[in-house]
């Protein structure tokens, strides 16, 4: 299945993209679309932490991503 | 009483919206651009948001605070865009019976945003523009 996934902050920059589509298994879970992602981008998996939010949340690695969830990557946040 | 926005926060406006019978206080935190990072000097600033889930992560935020402290009332605005050194990023207000809940509840407030509300900070030196990298999560 496709999982559309959007990107915040540097990984932006490093992607060059907003969001994409990543073709992956169905049931595949947080850490293994996180791996994939790391994968494709040695940037982002030189990165000692790479977030993952479904739907607005922070969610454990084992979740399983439905395929019209709204999945974000971005690194650690720096505001305030 | 989020606001996510680019313009400057109307600190007064806020503050009196804050209050509410019985309030004896109203603690204030206000978040500007410092000239210098890591032995840096900073010039500009840039502030990116993820504005859905910040909205959700600050509303849990301010939710925390009444229910761990007893604030009466929450308010804060984070801006985002273009900022000079000195301008104002972050207001947070605070209104409680009391002050010593309403300093913990803010010190709380700041402490939980730099740590799971999704905006980031690119700084500009003289070298060029940097992402900051954000404290990791616990």
């Amino acid at each position: 299945m496709k999982i559309k996934v959007t990107y915040y902050g540097q990984f932006r920059d490093i992607t060059g993209l907003k969001e994409e589509e990543i073709e992956a298994k169905d049931g595949v879970t947080v850490v293994e679309l996180r791996d994939q992602v790391r994968d494709k981008y040695a940037k982002i998996a030189a990165k000692e932490e790479v977030l993952v939010a479904i739907n607005n949340s922070f969610t454990s690695l084992e979740t399983v991503v439905k395929k019209d969830d709204k999945v974000a990557f971005f690194p650690p946040v720096s505001g305030g | 009483m989020i606001f996510i926005q680019r313009e400057e926060a109307d600190r007064n406006a806020i503050t009196e919206m804050v209050q509410r019978s019985g309030s004896g206080c109203v603690v204030q935190f206000i978040g500007v651009v410092r000239d210098n990072s890591e032995g840096k000097e900073v010039s500009n600033m840039t502030v990116e948001v993820y504005e859905e889930m910040a909205r959700k992560q600050l509303e849990d935020i301010r939710a925390e605070c009444k229910a761990k402290f007893g604030v009466q009332e929450v308010a804060i605005v984070h801006r985002y865009g273009e900022f000079k050194v000195g301008d104002e990023l972050v207001f947070i207000a605070i209104s409680a019976g009391h002050r010593k809940a309403a300093f913990k509840a803010c010190m709380y407030f700041i402490d939980e945003l730099k740590q799971r509300v999704p905006i980031w900070k690119k700084e500009v030196n003289p070298d060029g523009s940097y992402w900051v990298e954000g404290e990791k999560r616990e």
